[in-house]
């Protein structure tokens, strides 16, 4: 059956703890997102994203500090300026946007984590593969 | 076309003993137009003066400032390539101070051919021609319609034919990175045609592009193939106009979106979850 | 005085003969670009045209003749050069038969010097063991 792969580059200040606040309380969501640590969601470059998806990842997901809330300040500033632009990229390269998901999680959000990861998974099974939409 | 020449003839010859050179075109011995720079001490020359067809030359005054750091120069400039110029002095690497811009107005032809929409210059205090009218980017339009299936064919097929001479690179006018994320191995596989998907190269160079392109459409001239570069630049080009309220080379004092942090609005108009 | 101006070329590197435009600063190659309108390019380059300037001031590049003594390269003179090399080949042709040398050519030379190693070859080595980089 198949299970997609996710790959979810996490903020280590906020949406990384959301995560252990949702393994700590216990939550379930499904395994299929793997997790990469960066110190802030404004280091996920455009490039990485595109490379994430040409290794074949079926969705990638961008979760940072709120606005406003990010440790350096303005980090997640640049996540709000560029992630947009590379998923109106990806529309226009016929690839679907929905495969590229950006939203913030803070520290304390265990349960928006796990909905939100829940969510993606579910909606990136109901998506082909993206190794049918490469070919 | 005939009429503005001698005018920009005339203006140059007028701001010759000005400054130390006016950046321009002259037409070779061979009738092939490169950019050229006229001096006074060699005025004759500029009875080979051209002005069509237009190469990129803000990359290339970029780089004789560069070498000359207290020179003052004039440049003969279309509405785009003053938009480069513009946009090169807020990254640091051209010094508007000594510069004089010679505005050539393109015609409707001319805005035609590049399917432009606004060939008339807004710097330029010596202004040569009367800009003909904007045109509607058709191309970028029909593209639009496109569905997803459509659009994903659409640029298979035309990256079939990519050679990965870098040329789109090499010629735009915005382009002046000493250190290139596209020579980058972890970003673009060496020797790898066709171009896979998602095409790196492309949509890397597209990313970069943000917030930069003039839209002078040379990126499409001089791809050896034909592939129809400029959609993807332009229409990033529009969502920036959108998101951020920025147009390329426009207004001398607005910060490009990269350098700042989110403006009041501009949050919301991105899209993102609130 | 500033100096900047184009010499109209062709690309050295293959057979197509694509015209690039070299940009000279103050007499140096600055870059390439490629010439509009030209019949056979159009205005387009290939990867290797756009860099063919690179080679021309490279500071690797010879200036004069090297031969190997005691393992290392020096620098040697046109007539000792030459001398050696004529020494040597007449030296392998004596002891191994005129087919036991080869002659490689190049898409960077031109019609005329390509001409003269064929013939080279043929007339003065004399074997037909003549080839070009663009077969292989």
């Amino acid at each position: 059956m198949y299970e997609p792969k996710i790959i979810g580059f996490l903020c280590n200040w906020c949406s990384y703890r959301g995560a252990d606040t949702a393994g700590m309380a216990r939550l379930k969501y499904p395994p299929n997102v793997k997790i990469v640590r960066v110190p802030c969601s404004g280091r996920i470059s455009p490039e990485l994203v595109l490379r994430t998806f040409r290794e074949g990842a079926d969705g990638v997901m961008v979760l940072g500090c709120h606005i406003g809330d990010c440790h350096y300040a303005t980090g997640n500033h640049r996540t709000a300026k560029r992630m947009p632009v590379l998923r109106n990229l990806l529309a226009y390269s016929g690839i679907d946007p929905e495969r590229f998901y950006i939203n913030w999680v803070s520290a304390a959000e265990g349960e928006k984590f796990a909905t939100v990861i829940h969510q993606f998974t579910e909606k990136i099974r109901a998506m082909p593969p993206f190794s049918e939409v490469v070919g | 076309m005939s009429e503005r020449l001698p005018a920009l003839r005339e203006a140059i010859r007028k701001l010759l003993p000005e400054v130390e050179g006016v950046l321009g075109l002259r037409r070779g011995p061979a009738g092939i137009v490169t950019p050229h720079l006229f001096v006074a001490e060699r005025a004759g020359e500029l009875d080979a003066l051209a002005i069509w067809p237009k190469e990129p030359l803000p990359d290339v005054l970029r780089k004789i400032l560069k070498a000359h750091p207290t020179a003052k120069l004039a440049v003969v400039c279309r509405r785009c390539e003053e938009r480069g110029i513009v946009e090169m002095s807020k990254h640091a690497q051209i010094d508007l101070a000594r510069v004089t811009l010679i505005g050539l107005q393109c015609t409707r032809a001319e805005a035609e051919f590049c399917r432009c929409a606004k060939p008339a210059t807004i710097h330029a205090r010596i202004t040569v021609g009367k800009p003909g009218e904007g045109v509607a980017d058709r191309v970028t339009d029909d593209f639009l319609k496109k569905d997803q299936a459509g659009r994903l064919a659409f640029w298979k097929e035309h990256f079939l034919h990519c050679i990965k001479c870098y040329g789109c690179r090499n010629v735009c006018p915005q382009c002046f990175c000493n250190v290139c994320a596209l020579e980058d191995e972890t970003w673009v596989e060496t020797g790898r045609l066709p171009m896979p998907v998602p095409p790196m190269y492309h949509l890397v160079r597209a990313m970069h592009m943000t917030a930069k392109c003039v839209a002078c459409r040379e990126c499409e001239e001089t791809c050896p193939t034909g592939i129809p570069l400029a959609i993807h630049f332009r229409l990033i080009a529009r969502d920036v106009e959108e998101m951020f309220k920025y147009e390329t080379g426009a207004a001398i004092e607005q910060s490009p979106p990269h350098f700042l942090v989110l403006e009041e609005g501009e949050y919301e108009r991105t899209g993102l979850p609130h | 005085m500033i100096d900047y101006r184009s010499v109209l070329s062709t690309c050295p590197y293959c057979g197509t003969g694509c015209a690039l435009d070299l940009q000279v600063l103050d007499g140096r190659l600055s870059g390439v670009l490629p010439a509009k309108g030209h019949p056979i390019s159009e205005g387009g380059l290939c990867i290797k045209g756009w860099n063919a300037h690179e080679f021309v001031g490279h500071a690797d590049r010879l200036r004069k003749p090297m031969i190997r003594k005691n393992g290392r390269l020096v620098e040697a003179e046109w007539d000792e050069a030459l001398t050696l090399v004529a020494k040597k080949l007449g030296a392998i042709k004596a002891e191994s038969g005129p087919d036991s040398i080869a002659v490689l050519s190049s898409a960077k030379c031109t019609n005329e010097e390509n001409y003269v190693l064929q013939k080279f070859a043929r007339a003065v080595v004399g074997t037909n063991n003549v080839d070009h980089c663009a077969r292989l």
